[in-house]
């Protein structure tokens, strides 16, 4: 462990449930039979915490179930929970499960070993990896340090391409304004290295708008005076952070500043052509921050072709942020998908998913799969080997027990009259932009 | 197209990135009888060059090599980083910004330049890629795209006449019948728009993007059944540069242009009005997903006022290819060096 923390985050749980994998998904084994179980009205129930709208919301299995109708003649025998299929096309790719290991942006915690580790493992798992934005302007490309190792990006690549079994997962790098300074898409696409990937149709490219944690912001990092002093070129460099005081200027801290770009629905829609042109054997991914226009921004990416469109809900992000825009700024994630309501294409959603409930019901709501940070981060922080693969068996568990549960035997079946949200007007009218497939039951 | 012998001292070896001829190692190549016949044709075809643009008041300038930015290009080309004084510099991929700025003193301007550009190994295979390679470099202040398609192809047709005179024997030994370039000679060439290729493509059963540049297996069809050059106009926009101009009546379609040749040689040209009014460059900069600060020299000259234009860049390897009828790049390149392969 590095000593990483998450505050705001069930980071006990998760990192529970990296040790522990499955077992963490039921209560304690050894208290069967001597302790009664039910919902805890007064507390945040199963979950460590009172959680968001998205948290809060239920899933909810009917009594009539028709498609388990279906599994059951297929099957020619009573369907289980196992018989549920999480593989799924993310994006272009085929991934195992409805997941993926989100960007971590250049956070000290994610450009490290531990981003190295959360790769791999996705790699074992089958899933695509998003490589997140600054990468190349802050740690280069071609090599990491003096002694000639690899850079943070290549490093990232080369440890998924070593574990990813042949026909599932892939790698996608992102590119924000300051990346395309640095040309990353370019060095990427042509590099030999890269080449495998790109061949197996396992490489794709993220146009990155916006991010959960900072809506209509840039990446913030925090440097030291030294480093700040080397980035000066190439991004805002600003003294807002104090320390140093007794130990001098040397130990001061300095706010690092990316862009956020700017954009219009024009330059979007031309951006993404453009990478469809330059880079036509890449996939096109795009991310946008919880706009409130995130409904007009994905329906422009999908027409331009876009092959996944990620959506990081204000509770996203693994990155730092002002803390006024932790709390206050964006759409959260519920709302995001309830202004898309049914998708015109690949739609990824992100924000503080770590379980089963929260990826099923994301899913319910519009997703093709969800991706994991923070989880991912911390869960590799537990253990380096194996935590994120734990983590995920923990939650495909959970996922194939609660969509079986909704009589329903794959990722993609699932849909908004699968949630209900408590409170919410009353049954059976749900939210209009929540009419599951075929109209409202 | 007939074929001409291919000799054994500079018969192509395997060994390319995707399996393509490459190269014989430098010292055989620059021996061989073919090389030297192509390198006859490029002399005559850069002094025709010269004679007919500078008849017409044009006046050459001699390019730079470097520069805080350059052409971002397309099609996966990569520019090439020059550490320059600690400045990350690029080696110009064009030139065309400093055609464009040039226009302020030289309202007619053209380079012979040479132009590095990092293909994606995958076009090693397409016989019309290097990464070194020279380009006739025109701008004219001014001018509409139809004035520099007359010039391109006013060029063309000189060009050809005058290798046809001066060294017919040369062209003969290599395979060349002056028939086949009977249409050529009259500067007469056809014309269509990027819509009606892309429809054309379509009916041959050839899927071709209707956002992008014609792919490379789709222009070699549309050049092999054609029996003379020509023009494929208004390429849509995010196919091509930012400073191609859009066509103000009709939002999305680029006042752009391609020469394309007959016979399967496919494009020799690329032209086209250009941007010159500073808002709309900026926006079309990010369009095309480039950072705007990084052009903080071009940007200005274009706040000060940068005369409206048009002009192109006709590839020299691809003209003497074309005029030789040598079946790849390389082989009319003293020093080639294909997409992925290392050479010196």
């Amino acid at each position: 462990m590095t000593g990483l923390r998450a505050a705001g985050f069930p980071e006990q749980a998760v990192r529970a449930r990296a040790r522990r994998g499955t077992a963490e998904v039921f209560p304690p084994a050894d208290a069967y039979g001597g302790e009664l179980f039910g919902s805890d009205p007064e507390g945040g129930g199963q979950l460590p915490f009172a959680g968001d709208e998205l948290d809060q919301a239920r899933l909810v299995p009917p009594v009539f179930m028709p498609r388990r109708l279906e599994k059951l003649i297929e099957l020619g025998r009573e369907p289980l929970w196992d018989d549920v299929e999480l593989a799924t096309a993310v994006g272009g790719f085929s991934s195992r499960l409805p997941l993926y290991l989100s960007a971590f942006g250049s956070t000290r915690a994610g450009s490290g070993d531990l981003g190295v580790a959360a790769g791999r493992q996705a790699a074992r798992l089958g899933i695509p990896m998003v490589i997140g934005e600054n990468m190349v302007p802050v740690h280069g490309y071609r090599r990491g340090d003096e002694a000639g190792t690899r850079s943070a990006l290549l490093n990232r690549i080369a440890a998924y391409a070593e574990e990813v079994a042949d026909g599932v997962g892939g790698v996608v790098v992102q590119q924000s304004t300051e990346d395309a300074d640095s040309e990353v898409w370019n060095l990427v696409y042509s590099d030999p290295g890269t080449r495998p990937l790109l061949e197996s149709g396992r490489l794709g490219f993220e146009l990155k708008i916006g991010q959960g944690a900072k809506p209509g912001l840039g990446g913030m990092t925090v440097v030291g005076a030294a480093e700040a002093a080397r980035l000066a070129g190439r991004f805002a460099v600003r003294d807002l952070l104090g320390g140093g005081g007794e130990e001098g200027e040397a130990a001061a801290y300095r706010l690092r500043c990316a862009s956020p770009g700017t954009f219009t629905e024009e330059i979007v829609r031309q951006q993404l052509r453009f990478m469809r042109n330059n880079f036509p054997r890449a996939r096109t991914w795009v991310k946008f921050h919880p706009g409130r226009d995130v409904a007009e921004a994905a329906a422009t990416a999908w027409r331009a072709g876009a092959d996944a469109v990620t959506v990081d809900g204000a509770e996203g992000g693994t990155g730092w942020a002002p803390r006024v825009f932790l709390d206050q700024v964006g759409l959260s994630l519920t709302e995001c998908l309830r202004r898309i309501g049914r998708p015109a294409g690949c739609l990824l959603a992100s924000g503080r998913v770590w379980e089963g409930g929260r990826a099923v019901r994301a899913l319910a709501l519009g997703a093709t799969a969800v991706g994991l940070g923070r989880a991912a981060l911390v869960a590799v922080d537990e253990d380096p080997r194996d935590g994120l693969v734990r983590l995920v068996e923990g939650l495909a568990l959970e996922a194939r027990l609660l969509i079986s549960a909704l009589g329903k035997y794959s990722a993609d079946s699932l849909t908004a009259e699968d949630v209900w949200f408590p409170g919410a007007p009353a049954a059976p009218a749900p939210h209009p932009s929540f009419a599951p497939a075929g109209g409202a039951s | 197209m007939q074929q001409r012998d291919v000799t054994q001292a500079d018969a192509p070896t395997e060994g390319g990135p995707t399996g393509v001829p490459v190269p014989p190692p430098l010292g055989e190549h620059l021996r061989s009888p073919r090389l030297r016949a192509a390198m006859v044709v490029q002399q005559e075809a850069l002094y025709a060059a010269r004679e007919f643009l500078r008849e017409r008041g044009f006046t050459e300038l001699l390019p730079p090599l470097v520069g805080p930015v350059t052409d971002p290009g397309g099609r996966g080309a990569k520019a090439l980083d020059v550490d320059y004084y600690g400045q990350p510099y690029k080696l110009m991929t064009s030139a065309i910004l400093y055609k464009q700025a040039s226009l302020r003193g030289f309202g007619k301007l053209f380079y012979i330049a040479p132009n590095v550009r990092v293909e994606p190994p995958e076009t090693a295979g397409t016989g019309r890629h290097l990464v070194e390679f020279h380009q006739i470099d025109v701008e004219m202040a001014g001018a509409s795209r139809d004035d520099v398609q007359e010039i391109a192809a006013g060029l063309l047709s000189r060009v050809v006449a005058h290798v046809w005179r001066t060294v017919p024997d040369v062209l003969r030994g290599l395979g060349r019948d002056e028939l086949d370039f009977a249409e050529t000679l009259d500067g007469k060439f056809d014309g269509c728009t990027h819509e009606e290729a892309v429809a054309r493509l379509a009916g041959r059963g050839h899927r071709q993007s209707p956002d992008a540049e014609i792919d490379w297996a789709g222009e070699k069809l549309l050049s092999l059944e054609a029996d003379r050059p020509f023009f494929i106009n208004d390429y849509p926009k995010g196919s091509r540069g930012f400073y191609d101009r859009e066509d103000p009546e009709r939002p999305g379609v680029l006042r752009n242009f391609d020469l394309i040749a007959h016979g399967g040689y496919g494009e020799l040209v690329s032209g086209s009005e250009r941007e010159a009014d500073y808002a709309t460059i900026v926006t079309r900069m990010r369009e095309s997903g480039e950072n705007p600060a990084k052009y903080a020299w071009y940007l200005d000259m274009a706040r000060e006022g940068i005369p409206a234009s048009a002009g192109f860049g006709m590839g020299v390897q691809r003209l003497v290819r074309f005029l030789t009828g040598l079946d790849a790049l390389w082989q009319v390149s003293a020093y080639p060096k294909l997409p992925g392969v290392i050479a010196p």
